[in-house]
């Protein structure tokens, strides 16, 4: 979940009366916020995803201010126009590259300006932003400059880097911005989002400042925002619309909650003018009242439900049988009514007592397969095999030791020690008789699990089998051990099979076999091969055997299982039934 | 096992002949003996002697006093000397042979060498034998012959094993000529356990097994079987037994089927549509990414049903579905791509068996579970593993709500002997609302164990599903690691002999 640090003052400042240390903690958790650490001044928070608004003070004062009843309904946001002739133009050269820009010029309410509490805090939120909503900058990155001696419009565009200077943010002289490009550490971060060949994306306005290297830094000469500035441009630009419009309303949040005003800027873009108004628009739903009893499984009184839609800072407007819902714009996590039900039973509280487990209408069962795979491996046990849990991913060097070259491999492995999916229970069943040298002989081991084989008719790519398997370790131990305990299960399973002489992996040639039952292959097995027992440090012959159950189960003529894992091939749209309406 | 047990061994007591005639021979002599006497009494070769005694005593039969020794031995220079000479008789024979004073010249090389010169003069004057100056002349006494010199006769003596006196021991170690030799001396006796120890004193051969052929014939008359040391250890027996987090899973399972749910089962490779697409994951979800979800190498998927592939391209672009009036929501606002859907991926959440359960459209009312592994990239430490199990759950009828989920919850954690639950809230793509259930362990405190929430109708209403759905997924290996008291994930991949088998 994503952290943020954020300062214990800032965030009850105005926030009347001031909750205790214990109160807050309480309070939290009926929120999504989560709190990690406090120390002093410093209260590291986690939040899940959908929640960023949470993730600085501003939004999580807001929060609180409804959730405790401080103060309801959605937060006022001011919002003003600009002059036709302040715009933002997109060439169509990024379009290849970064296509989406939105920007926003702020204002602070009369007599005030922008402090140093505001600058850590938007500073730090806009980096959270970057990291999550932005995916590291590659659908969103943001980009606050001071507005002041901005002069419209502003041009987004990529240029060509020769001959162009710029003056890092941090820095106080300009530098070759291909110098920058070669050398700037946020530059090798980032700079493969801005330049294509020898140009770059460029940011400036009338005066042909250069604002900023989108996404990479601003500009240390203009771009830097300072306390006591009096007007903001907040710009984004990225791949993503969603995600430009998105970033914008999230970081304009601190800003917006302090009483500043905003005006979008227009974008004349190849693909049309967008006037940027939909950027600080409140999200509007419609909830039908029947949706909240049909999620909460709760009648709740209609005063009921508009004093939590107040708490949750929404604003509403009740009709017939539903209420018009407005949220504020940085409530990106509101895709549809569900959302705004989710709000209000959480801040009602989830409650224990109300849980109820209706009887039930339906007969739980097992699957008879799996039911009868557990009795398989209980003869194993029967028979003094212990059975061993194995994962599923094992050494590549292992595998490729035993032969088992057809097994797949992962392409982005945490450690070398599981980085080949098993395509037999022979690979894990050996490693494990190699982690047990100190135990002495005989050794039975056995395994009940699944492995996955190459399938080119499966939807994946690999069908995942259930496999039983077993191996035998000790003095005297050869083929005929692991064939007799195969006819056995098969005798128990009141089925006969053939084994074939076959090639198996690790296996010595000539005691190796398949074993098939009407033509089905069903089982392998076979005496290891001594190089095989020398490369795991065995010290005593070892017999394996292997029933692939997936195949043998349906040559029983067993009970089936009425729901089967792969859906039909096609699943109709819904039909008359009941819906669920929201 | 008491303090006299022998340690190890099975449990026959076998007597080879060798032991059985050293037993025989301690038990008369009665009193501690030398190896090399018990050789002579027996007529048994040294080696035999000390490996059969040996064996005896491993049996608790025979003791053993053992004391170290030294003693000297010649060195091949010493050997030299007795073949050659000493120096200093040498010298002593060729001045008596002179019979008058020699100058080194007439000494030096033939009769000696010039090292062996001055140490033979030193001897021959400390005896008495040469007079001091030069040229070297004999002493009166030294003029007489002398059978052996007091060196030479320490020589001879360590040649044949003897003690030496210890001054000229001491001189003969200076000179090189002998070597100290540390050695044990031992001497065996009968214990008190071989004193009582009938030895046959028949003459018929001894066997330790009895072997079925001589049941058959009857020759187990003509043998004596060797008798057992009965309290010898016994070999160690393992006996196996079901697997502690498997039957963990087994019981849980066993749990939900009371509960009136059903069993299923998905593939362990999935398309990135079932496992994520059909979820109402976006698909630029961070979850999505190489850093928590596996991708195997080569491997194709294919495409689901289109027509099942274009409502949930609708549901995640937020159009309206077909036969519908109005979008579901506003979606994710980003264009779908199928090619991302059709990635091949290991499962990483049994989520995706749930989608594919509802995908087949299940008549109402409806209860499944599913308890499957699931693949995360994470690193492996004691509370992390790349691979883990989920119990997975939907519950589906008209009137299923919130309150249903709750229920759940507590049936499962009373099921499991948990009391005390609370409830907050979370997040998941798929479900809204979305809550985290927690159980309070007396050891860890708070811990998350029940995520879930009702399935979104953007989840729902692609697959053809009218009726609201709870689900759940929750994380049984944690719960197992709380019912098993363990601290650290990759127990639960057990595989030591040892432990399963609750022995050593």
């Amino acid at each position: 979940m994503p952290q943020a640090v954020l300062s214990v003052g800032r965030l009850l400042e105005r926030l009347e009366p001031a909750p205790s240390p214990e109160e807050l903690r309480a309070d939290l958790f009926l929120s999504k916020v989560e709190v990690e650490r406090w120390e002093g001044d410093a209260l590291t928070i986690s939040c899940t995803p959908d929640r960023l608004d949470l993730l600085c003070e501003s939004g999580l004062r807001a929060y609180l201010d409804g959730a405790t009843g401080r103060s309801g309904g959605m937060p006022v946001v001011n919002e003003h126009s600009l002059p036709p002739g302040e715009f933002l133009e997109a060439t169509e050269r990024v379009t290849p590259l970064r296509p989406e820009v939105a920007a926003v010029l702020l204002h602070p309410p009369p007599g005030t300006a922008l402090d140093e509490g505001m600058i850590a805090e938007a500073v730090h939120f806009q980096e959270l932003l970057h990291a999550t909503l932005g995916y590291d900058r590659r659908l969103a990155s943001l980009g606050l400059y001071p507005g002041g001696s901005l002069r419209f419009p502003l041009r987004y565009d990529l240029e060509s880097m020769a001959g162009l200077e710029f003056t890092p943010l941090g820095q106080d002289r300009p530098v070759p911005v291909e110098q920058f490009y070669a050398e700037h550490p946020m530059a090798q971060r980032y700079g493969a989002m801005g330049r294509q060949g020898d140009a770059c994306l460029t940011l400036r306005d009338a005066h042909g400042t250069v604002l900023s290297l989108p996404p990479v830094l601003n500009s240390g000469a203009v771009g830097e925002i300072r306390a006591g500035d009096r007007r903001l441009l907040l710009e984004a630009t990225g791949t993503r619309r969603a995600r430009v419009e998105e970033a914008i309303a999230l970081l304009a949040l601190p800003f917006l909650l302090r009483g500043w005003s905003a005006a979008p800027v227009r974008v004349k873009a190849p693909d049309g003018v967008r006037s940027g108004e939909a950027l600080l628009a409140p999200r509007r739903v419609e909830l039908p009242a029947a949706l909240i009893a049909r999620l909460s499984g709760i009648d709740l009184p209609p005063e009921e439900v508009e004093g939590l839609l107040g708490r949750a800072r929404f604003a509403f407007r009740r009709g017939a049988e539903e209420w018009l819902v407005a949220a504020p714009p940085w409530r990106n996590d509101l895709l549809g009514p569900v959302d705004v039900v989710e709000d209000l039973l959480l801040l009602r509280g989830v409650r224990i007592d109300e849980g109820y487990y209706p009887p039930s209408p339906t007969v739980g069962r097992r699957r008879p397969e799996s039911r009868w795979r557990r009795q398989v491996g209980g003869w194993l046990l029967g028979l003094g095999f212990t059975p061993v849990h194995n994962s599923l991913l094992l050494p590549a060097d292992h595998m490729a030791r035993l032969g088992r070259t057809e097994a797949i491999d992962v392409a982005n492995p945490t450690s070398a020690e599981l980085s080949r999916l098993r395509d037999a229970l022979q690979a894990s069943l050996l490693a494990s008789l190699g982690r047990n040298l100190r135990h002495g002989y005989p050794q039975r081991l056995s395994e009940l699990g699944p492995v996955l084989r190459r399938d080119p008719e499966a939807e994946s790519g690999a069908r995942t089998e259930s496999h039983l398997g077993f191996v035998l370790a000790g003095e005297g131990v050869g083929f005929s051990d692991a064939a007799s305990l195969l006819e056995y299960l098969l005798r128990r399973c009141t089925v006969q099979g053939v084994r074939e002489p076959a090639t198996l992996p690790a296996t010595i040639p000539g005691r190796a076999a398949r074993l098939r039952i009407a033509g089905e292959v069903v089982g392998e097995l076979g005496e290891i091969h001594p190089a095989v027992l020398e490369f795991l440090g065995l010290p005593v012959p070892v017999a394996w055997g292997e029933l692939d159950l997936h195949a043998l189960y349906p040559l029983l003529g067993g009970p089936t299982d009425s729901a089967p894992a792969e859906p039909r091939a096609t699943a109709a749209p819904p039909g008359d039934g009941p819906t669920t309406e929201i | 096992m008491s303090a006299s047990t022998p340690p190890s061994g099975g449990i026959e007591l076998s007597l080879s002949p060798i032991e059985r005639t050293l037993l025989r021979n301690l038990q008369q002599a009665g009193r501690p003996e030398l190896e090399e006497a018990i050789s002579t009494a027996t007529g048994l070769g040294i080696e035999a002697v000390r490996g059969g005694l040996q064996r005896l005593k491993a049996k608790h039969l025979s003791v053993v006093d053992e004391r170290p020794t030294e003693r000297g031995v010649l060195t091949r220079r010493g050997e030299e000397a007795i073949e050659r000479g000493l120096p200093e008789r040498r010298l002593l024979d060729r001045l008596q042979a002179a019979g008058r004073p020699l100058v080194s010249a007439e000494l030096v090389p033939e009769s000696l060498s010039e090292e062996e010169l001055p140490v033979a003069v030193g001897v021959l004057r400390r005896h008495g034998r040469l007079a001091p100056g030069s040229p070297f002349a004999l002493t009166e006494g030294g003029a007489e012959p002398t059978a052996s010199l007091p060196e030479e006769q320490a020589l001879q003596a360590a040649g044949r094993g003897e003690p030496i006196a210890p001054e000229v021991e001491k001189a003969l170690l200076r000179r090189g000529l002998v070597a100290v030799e540390r050695s044990t001396v031992r001497r065996w006796s009968v214990s008190a356990e071989g004193r009582q120890l009938p030895v046959a004193s028949s003459d018929r051969p001894e066997e330790g097994a009895l072997r079925p052929s001589r049941l058959r014939d009857g020759t187990w008359r003509e043998v004596e079987l060797r008798p057992y040391d009965v309290r010898a250890a016994a070999p160690y027996v393992r006996a196996p037994a079901a697997h502690p987090y498997l039957e963990f899973l087994e019981e849980f399972a066993e749990l939900l089927v009371g509960l009136g749910f059903s069993e299923e089962e998905g593939p362990l490779l999935e398309t990135e549509f079932w496992n994520c697409d059909a979820l109402f994951m976006p698909q630029e979800h961070p979850a999505r990414s190489v850093h928590d979800v596996f991708h195997p190498v080569g491997l194709e998927g294919r495409l689901p049903d289109p027509g099942l592939l274009s409502r949930v391209a609708d549901a995640h672009e937020g159009r309206t579905l077909p036969g519908e009036d109005a979008p579901i929501s506003t979606g994710w606002r980003v264009p779908f791509s199928a090619e991302v859907s059709r990635r091949s991926v290991l499962r990483s959440q049994t989520t995706a068996v749930s989608a594919r359960f509802l995908a087949t459209r299940p008549r109402p009312p409806f209860r499944m579970f599913c308890i499957g592994r699931n693949f995360r990239p994470d690193p492996v430490d004691a509370t992390h593993h790349v691979e883990f199990r989920q119990c997975e759950g939907v519950l589906g009828e008209e009137g299923t709500s919130m309150r249903e989920l709750v229920g759940v919850f507590r049936a499962l954690a009373e099921g499991i002997g948990i009391r005390e639950l609370r409830i907050r809230p979370s997040y998941f793509p798929f479900t809204e609302p979305s809550v985290e259930g927690y159980v309070r362990h007396p050891r860890l405190g708070w811990i998350e164990v029940f995520p879930g929430g009702m399935f979104r109708p953007e989840v729902l209403r692609p697959l053809g599903i009218s009726v609201p759905v709870a689900a759940w997924g929750i994380g049984v290996t944690r719960l197992a690691m709380v019912r098993l008291g363990l601290n650290d994930i990759r127990q639960l991949f057990e595989d030591d002999l040892g432990r399963l088998t609750g022995g050593d």
